[in-house]
């Protein structure tokens, strides 16, 4: 069906601000649960501190809804743990990041249009 | 001292088991990674607080999305079989409906609170000499020394005519020692209740009224405190109205504090008063009930003997206001509970044979990566989603139920409602649906073993396990139907010869009426036979009207006293003795022939059939003189009638006009339907005297009906029961002959191919199937012979079953089962045995 995953992507928006965070992380390069964490943490100046169960709730998600993967490459065996799981973004995620970026510049430049912003430290 | 990864894999056991299954391990090393992260000991107790929390609030929303998903399979799962799903919800329903429902008639009386302040101290003295009768001055002193009891309030409830603008009403008043309120911890909505005093001779001039006298009478308005009414002619101050919904000792309208004054409110006839105590602080009832059993045998110990409903005792008051409802009741739940589980095997045999249907796709689930923990979840899942809308459609059944029982046995105090709108039923119905769906969905997973891929070790697992399970529940389908059908049939039976047994009057086309006059102006005067008359006169002359009389008891009333003794010219004496009032035409009007003599004429009285036996003279008593033990005046016995009250009481019958009474009750044949006539009788009677109360305007049938309402309402219960049982039991021994069959048809077809014939595999099949249900029924004639010995025990004239019962009841269950197997078995071995041999 033409434009069926435009219309899906918009079905899913607005993404939260978590999954937000976790697809731009996953949109550099494949990571673990911990390693987004970490990422979204220090992006963020420490503002979002996602807990092992909200992580792990909504990567679950993420995987129903196909905007991740599971990644079948792993590190070497002597630095890695089993118990670890990788992701990567899918191409429908991808668009469902851009889409929420382009919704969210949107919002910025009527808000700007409108009102003075104050300048970004 | 468990290791910290322990302790949060425990934690982590609150998600539910999908998203444990996929989780669990990389969240174990996450928090390991962070555990090793915090670099203070306070980081690492915000880690633990934080891992807390955050179990707290994502599990729920995780359970939520995995039960959503569940249910929607579930629902796919029961819809393929829907007729199937439907019958066992509509089954369960029907069972989890009439056990909350009774529950809910226990609950309200054994469980829910009383409307006094600490009711679990409150008890009643039955039969206790230490009342009114000794005077206000020994009561008080009595219950000021007593050593188990903190306070001690009298009590006689009685009817009266309450005088209401023009017209007059019948209540229920309750004549109280001044403490009765303060006793059981009561207080007014506005005004006060009696100060100590008010219950002394010549001060006792007012009165508390109910709530709903309030509403009705005065409109809710607080201009009643001060108003003044008439009880029985006698005008009584309104000093205050008692809460909503307070009515003890049940039903009463008007409280007044004059249980000690025999002149403000005479006492008539036998005066019978109740006492209510508060137990002293950390007494039991069991103590207290020891110590009142040692005052009495110091007192009067003559009253610790004879029949327990002679006897003094000490009771808990809620187990007096249970009275005899909580017995049935408790009968009913016993019935009730093994349809329950009756109804459960039927579901438990589906939802079996659903499982091992779906081994196969159980299976590869489990080789695609499902644990048993998450098939497990969904199976129970599937089992309470069944389960659950069971117990929302039996609310209604219980709410049915819970209207009929108020109908048939109301309770005794209007806080004792009976709904399903009380914390306790509803948490009883839930709980039900959740231990159910719990069972039904472990049973069955536990039973088709281990989930392998390989369809042989699972299949004969399986098959053999399941095999069992069935056996085992179509035996207690077989013997706990038995049991129930064998237990209604002795229960109609005893309700049926009751209402076969000739009544010694008939019922139709017959009006009554009651009338008093205590409190008129005809009341004690020689006006009262003049009203009586122009009363019956009235009623007589009402068009349709055949014949008509008064008496002071029916035949059906058991508010009647029978004490007295009559001694015979010949010299029997004859007691105990009802007395009866009784004006001519009583007789014909309401149907009772007569052995021998006639009807009243100007002097002489008549007798029944049970007092001329209990004379030894027969119809032979006829012209003999009877003399009363107040008169020496012998009255000669001009008619001898049919004995008309159950149990047979020996009974006089002497003329109104000698000594009128203070009620009456008028009787009325009419031709035609008795219902069309009441209102026009009424009017008749109540044109001789509007001042004058005419209630309980009903027909005989009527009132008979009222009589054995309730002995009715539990032996259509127990059949309709009986018969839902019955039902449950053919459908899952059929359900259950049916699969069996079905399962094995691969066999058969290797038998049939090997050369068995179709006699012998039949053969084969029908002894397997009456195996369990031979085993049930022998359990189950055991246990209707149990339980009819506790119904002979438990209830008045149960008799025992008859043998030809059981037969036929064991004899209808084992030709269910083997019809369904010779059914099923057909199928199959029409079936090729090439084509049987490749079925699976």
């Amino acid at each position: 069906m033409p434009n069926s995953k435009q219309d899906t992507i918009e079905h899913f928006q607005p993404l939260s601000l978590p999954i937000f965070h976790m697809l731009l992380a996953l949109s550099e390069g494949e990571r673990h649960g911990y390693a987004l964490k970490r990422e979204i943490l220090k992006r963020t100046q420490g503002q979002i501190n996602l807990a092992s169960g909200a992580l792990y709730g909504s990567i679950n998600k993420m995987l129903k809804d196909e905007f991740i993967a599971e990644s079948e490459e792993r590190p070497d065996p002597h630095l890695d743990d089993e118990r670890r799981r990788y992701y990567r973004i899918t191409p429908l995620g991808r668009r469902a990041l851009q889409a929420e970026a382009v919704r969210l510049r949107h919002l910025v430049r009527l808000a700007e249009a409108r009102i003075e912003l104050p300048e970004l430290a | 001292m468990p290791n910290r990864g322990k302790i949060y894999s425990w934690l982590l056991k609150l998600y539910p088991a999908g998203f444990r299954e996929e989780y669990q391990a990389p969240m174990e090393r996450h928090f390991q990674d962070e555990y090793r992260d915090a670099s203070s000991r306070g980081a690492r107790l915000l880690l633990w607080l934080t891992a807390i929390a955050d179990v707290a609030l994502s599990a729920p929303a995780e359970m939520v999305r995995e039960l959503r998903q569940d249910l929607a399979h579930a629902f796919r799962v029961y819809r393929r079989r829907a007729v199937s799903s439907v019958m066992a919800v509509v089954a369960l329903a029907f069972a989890i409906g009439a056990g909350t429902g009774v529950f809910s008639v226990l609950s309200a009386l054994l469980l829910r609170s009383l409307p006094f302040s600490n009711p679990e101290q409150l008890v009643e003295l039955r039969n206790s000499p230490f009342g009114p009768m000794k005077g206000r001055a020994a009561f008080t002193e009595w219950r000021h020394q007593s050593l188990y009891l903190q306070d001690a309030a009298a009590f006689s409830l009685d009817d009266a005519n309450l005088m209401y603008g023009r017209d007059a009403l019948r209540i229920k008043v309750a004549e109280t020692s001044a403490n009765f309120f303060r006793l059981l911890g009561v207080a007014p909505v506005i005004g006060r209740t009696f100060s100590p005093d008010e219950d002394a001779t010549g001060h006792s001039g007012v009165a508390v009224i109910s709530h709903a006298l309030w509403q009705q009478s005065y409109g809710g308005s607080r201009g009643a405190v001060g108003a003044v009414l008439h009880i029985d002619g006698i005008p009584l101050t309104v000093i205050g109205v008692a809460p909503a919904r307070f009515d003890y000792p049940g039903k009463v309208n008007v409280w007044t504090p004059t249980v000690f004054d025999f002149e403000t409110i005479p006492k008539r006839g036998a005066f019978l008063f109740q006492t209510v105590g508060r137990l002293k602080d950390a007494l039991s009832v069991g103590k207290a009930s020891q110590m009142f059993d040692a005052e009495i045998q110091h007192v009067t110990p003559a009253l610790l003997t004879g029949e327990q409903q002679n006897r003094a005792s000490l009771i808990s008051l809620q187990d007096q206001l249970s009275g005899q409802v909580r017995r049935a009741g408790w009968v009913m739940f016993g019935m009730i509970f093994l349809i329950l589980l009756t109804a459960c095997a039927n579901v438990a045999q589906l939802l079996l044979s659903r499982t091992t249907d779906r081994r196969r796709e159980l299976a590869v689930r489990a080789a695609l990566g499902a644990g048993r923990a998450r098939l497990i979840q969904q199976l129970i899942v599937e089992a309470s989603a069944l389960t659950v809308t069971a117990a929302a459609l039996g609310l209604l059944v219980a709410y049915w139920i819970g209207n009929l029982a108020s109908s048939v046995a109301p309770p005794a105090l209007a806080t004792q409602t009976y709904t399903v709108l009380d914390w306790r039923v509803l948490g009883f119905a839930a709980t039900l649906a959740v231990l159910m769906g719990v069972v039904f969905g472990v049973v069955p997973a536990l039973l088709v073993g281990r989930l392998q891929p390989s369809g042989e070790i699972l299949r004969a697992q399986s098959v053999a396990g399941t095999r069992r399970a069935r056996a085992v529940l179509v035996t207690l389908q077989a013997g706990l139907t038995l049991i129930l059908v064998v237990s209604s049939i002795t229960m109609g039976r005893t309700f049926l010869e009751r209402l076969r047994s000739d009544l010694g009057f008939q019922t139709a086309h017959v009006v009554t009426l009651n009338l008093s006059l205590e409190g008129t102006r005809y009341h004690g005067g020689p006006a009262e036979w003049r009203y009586y008359s122009a009363a019956l006169d009235r009623l007589r002359a009402v068009p349709g009207v055949e014949a008509a009389g008064a008496v002071s008891y029916l035949p059906l009333a058991n508010n009647f006293y029978a004490a007295s003794s009559f001694q015979l010219d010949s010299g029997q004496t004859v007691k105990p003795v009802v007395m009866n009032a009784t004006m001519p035409g009583y007789f014909q009007a309401i149907g009772t022939g007569f052995l021998a003599g006639h009807d009243f004429g100007h002097d002489g009285i008549i007798v029944n059939a049970a007092f001329a036996e209990s004379a030894g003279l027969g119809n032979a008593i006829l012209g003999r003189k009877v003399k009363a033990p107040w008169t020496k005046t012998p009255y000669l016995i001009v008619g001898v009638v049919n004995t008309a009250r159950d149990p047979g009481f020996a009974e006089i019958y002497w003329p109104v006009e000698e000594e009128p009474p203070a009620a009456l009750t008028l009787v009325a044949r009419v031709q035609g339907q008795a219902e069309a006539y009441l209102a026009r009788c009424r009017d008749a009677v109540r044109a001789a005297d509007p001042e004058v109360p005419v209630y309980d305007v009903l027909t005989l049938d009527q009132r008979l009906s009222s009589q054995l309402a309730r002995p009715r309402f539990f032996t259509t219960a127990t059949l309709f029961l009986a018969a839902l049982a019955l039902l449950l039991a053919a459908v899952g021994i059929y359900g259950m002959a049916a699969n069996s069959v079905a399962q094995r048809t691969q066999e058969m077809g290797i038998r049939m191919a090997l050369g068995a014939s179709y006699r012998r595999i039949r053969i084969m099949l029908l002894r397997e199937t009456a195996l369990p249900i031979a085993w049930g029924l022998a359990f189950g004639i055991a246990g209707a012979i149990a339980s009819g010995r506790f119904l002979e025990h438990l209830l008045e004239n149960a008799q025992p079953a008859q043998p030809e019962i059981f037969l036929a009841a064991a004899g209808l269950l084992l030709f269910i089962g083997l019809s369904a197997c010779w059914a099923a078995s057909a199928r199959v071995l029409a079936i090729e045995p090439a084509l049987a041999v490749r079925n699976e």
